[in-house]
């Protein structure tokens, strides 16, 4: 983990409300992981907190992030340019370990999609991903080839304007008992994780199940104690460090 | 080079610069970015008699260069602090200031006897804005800041008392006044503000605990004037903190009297911000022909 400061190389719109920003690392990263994530400025000096990032693509020193516009912070971030420096703490946290599974069903939706991409990336010549990715429409698509890396994709949509219309956990389900699944990797909004899990226990599927959960955050690095999740014994887990990713049974959804 | 080394109540410090509580939690995760020795000290996580849990989540929130928490004190206990925590930061060669704060007068009493010789200091959160008992109800009222101090000096004969003062009070002088007259040893402040950020299209706080303590660079100004207040109030030693970011903002405090600082919010929008700071203090003075940071302490002239 270092705290950097990072050249931006590009930032543009993918989708209604979404831009992937690339920046380049002064020096080589090391290994960076789907799951993992980047606690990065906005380059608004009146915002105090960074911004909790989950990495998407890692190219040479070139790191992409993804981000949905939504207050202030990142609107400003959406008009920063290339060769702006930004402060960046990288990389945080912990990631989708895949490394023991074999076929890997990958249940996605909106922001939550970028870690997953990454991780997508990282092992698709040499793994089976099944993929079922909900956007809200149309205009929420995107990056539609890195997703095709998987064997088998399922898009859907909230209103059908693409793919399947319904939801992610649904269309998984109906595929579950001709899927081979080693594991389970997800991450979306708490209501998709929350269906997930209630879904795998109702309908008794006992393929471990990993979820990465997002958070407000402060540090970004486990001192501050801001970004808690309630653990399944009762206790707290810090989001930045003792995760992002969790077991699905371990957390309190 | 010029001399960056500060004496607080007996306590010697390799330099002026701490860790403020709550954001450093106990020194592991910085010290992943950089050896945390340079410092020269650490205030520690707020820690309890008991562990705690903390608020519900959304624990933080922005303003304009304001950041706003309502962590709620969450900590693994005393014992814990003293099995876990102390030998890795008693390991680091810093100055260890055990932030400590309770539900009850009694508490605190508790907690300062046990921690007596284990730390270098102590430093009474009587100010925390975002726990509904003991906290900031015993950091407002002159009297309750008198008696929280008296008990708690009382349990206490080896370490240095410092009682942390909250902002949101009528006069900070009487306050200060009143630590001393209760027996600190020393001063430091401000804690946060007590605020509120509101998501309009819900119609409800962002913090789940609907209020939180407001720190980081927009409230500089005000902890500068307060500092200035409280140390000329006392005679005690006073650290001063409160949106400091720079070396620059840590050089002001102590111009208006502070013979330390602490650094807090500026840690999460750089970790590395308090080497840099140390860097830039020892910086200035080179540049400065001034020999010893001691030399600039309390050297305000009023216009």
């Amino acid at each position: 983990m270092k705290d950097l400061s990072v050249t931006v190389k590009s930032n543009k719109k993918i989708a209604e409300n979404i831009y992937m920003i690339t920046f380049t690392l002064p020096e080589g990263a090391g290994a960076m992981h789907g799951g993992q994530f980047v606690n990065l400025s906005t380059g608004n000096g009146a915002n105090l907190l960074r911004r909790p990032l989950g990495v998407c693509m890692v190219e040479g020193d070139d790191v992409s992030v993804c981000y949905q516009v939504k207050g202030g912070g990142t609107k400003y971030l959406s008009t920063v340019e290339p060769g702006r420096k930004l402060q960046a703490l990288l990389p945080c946290g912990n990631w989708f370990d895949v490394d023991d599974y074999e076929h890997i069903v990958v249940i996605g939706g909106g922001v939550g999609i970028f870690p997953l991409i990454a991780t997508i990336r990282e092992h698709y010549r040499t793994k089976s991903f099944y993929s079922y990715i909900g956007f809200r429409n149309i205009d929420a698509v995107c990056l539609y080839n890195e997703l095709a890396k998987s064997k088998k994709l399922t898009i859907t949509t909230d209103d059908g304007s693409y793919g399947e219309r319904g939801n992610v956990v649904s269309a998984y389900l109906k595929d579950a008992a001709n899927v081979p699944a080693d594991v389970i990797i997800a991450c979306g909004p708490p209501v998709m994780l929350k269906v997930l899990k209630q879904k795998l226990e109702e309908e008794k599927i006992k393929v471990p199940c990993f979820v990465s959960l997002e958070e407000r955050m402060g540090c970004g690095m486990g001192a501050c104690l801001v970004c808690v999740c309630k653990t399944s014994d009762g206790g707290n887990a810090r989001v930045c460090r003792d995760g992002p990713v969790f077991n699905i049974n371990e957390v309190q959804l | 080079m010029a001399n960056l080394q500060v004496e607080i109540c007996g306590v010697k410090f390799k330099n002026p610069v701490i860790a403020a509580s709550g954001t450093f939690g106990f020194g592991r995760e910085y010290n992943l970015l950089y050896d945390i020795s340079v410092l020269g000290g650490i205030s520690t996580k707020g820690t309890t008699v008991e562990p705690r849990l903390g608020n519900s989540v959304p624990r933080i929130a922005e303003g304009s260069s304001v950041i706003l928490n309502s962590v709620g004190l969450q900590n693994p206990g005393v014992e814990h602090f003293i099995k876990e925590d102390l030998p890795f930061l008693k390991s680091k060669g810093v100055v260890i200031i055990a932030n400590v704060a309770g539900r009850t007068l009694e508490d605190y009493g508790t907690i300062c006897s046990r921690l007596d010789g284990l730390v270098d200091m102590i430093e009474l959160n009587i100010s925390c804005p975002n726990v509904h008992s003991g906290g900031m109800a015993l950091g407002i009222k002159p009297e309750n800041i008198f008696k929280v101090t008296k008990l708690s000096k009382s349990a206490l004969n080896k370490t240095p008392l410092i009682v942390k003062l909250s902002p949101n009070v009528e006069s900070i002088p009487t306050n200060a006044r009143a630590a001393e007259e209760g027996g600190a040893d020393c001063i430091s402040l401000i804690n946060t503000f007590t605020g509120m950020v509101i998501d309009i299209e819900r119609r409800k706080p962002l913090l789940a605990n609907n209020t939180g303590g407001v720190s980081g660079a927009g409230i500089k100004p005000i902890a500068v004037r307060m500092v200035y207040e409280a140390s000329h109030a006392v005679k005690i030693p006073v650290i001063g903190m409160g949106g400091i970011s720079s070396a620059a903002d840590a050089i002001e405090f102590m111009m208006a009297g502070a013979r330390a600082v602490q650094v807090g919010t500026a840690n999460f929008s750089d970790g590395n911000a308090m080497p840099k700071i140390i860097g830039g203090i020892n910086g200035w003075l080179d540049a400065h022909n001034i020999n010893d940071i001691n030399q600039i302490v309390n050297t305000l002239t009023l216009n």
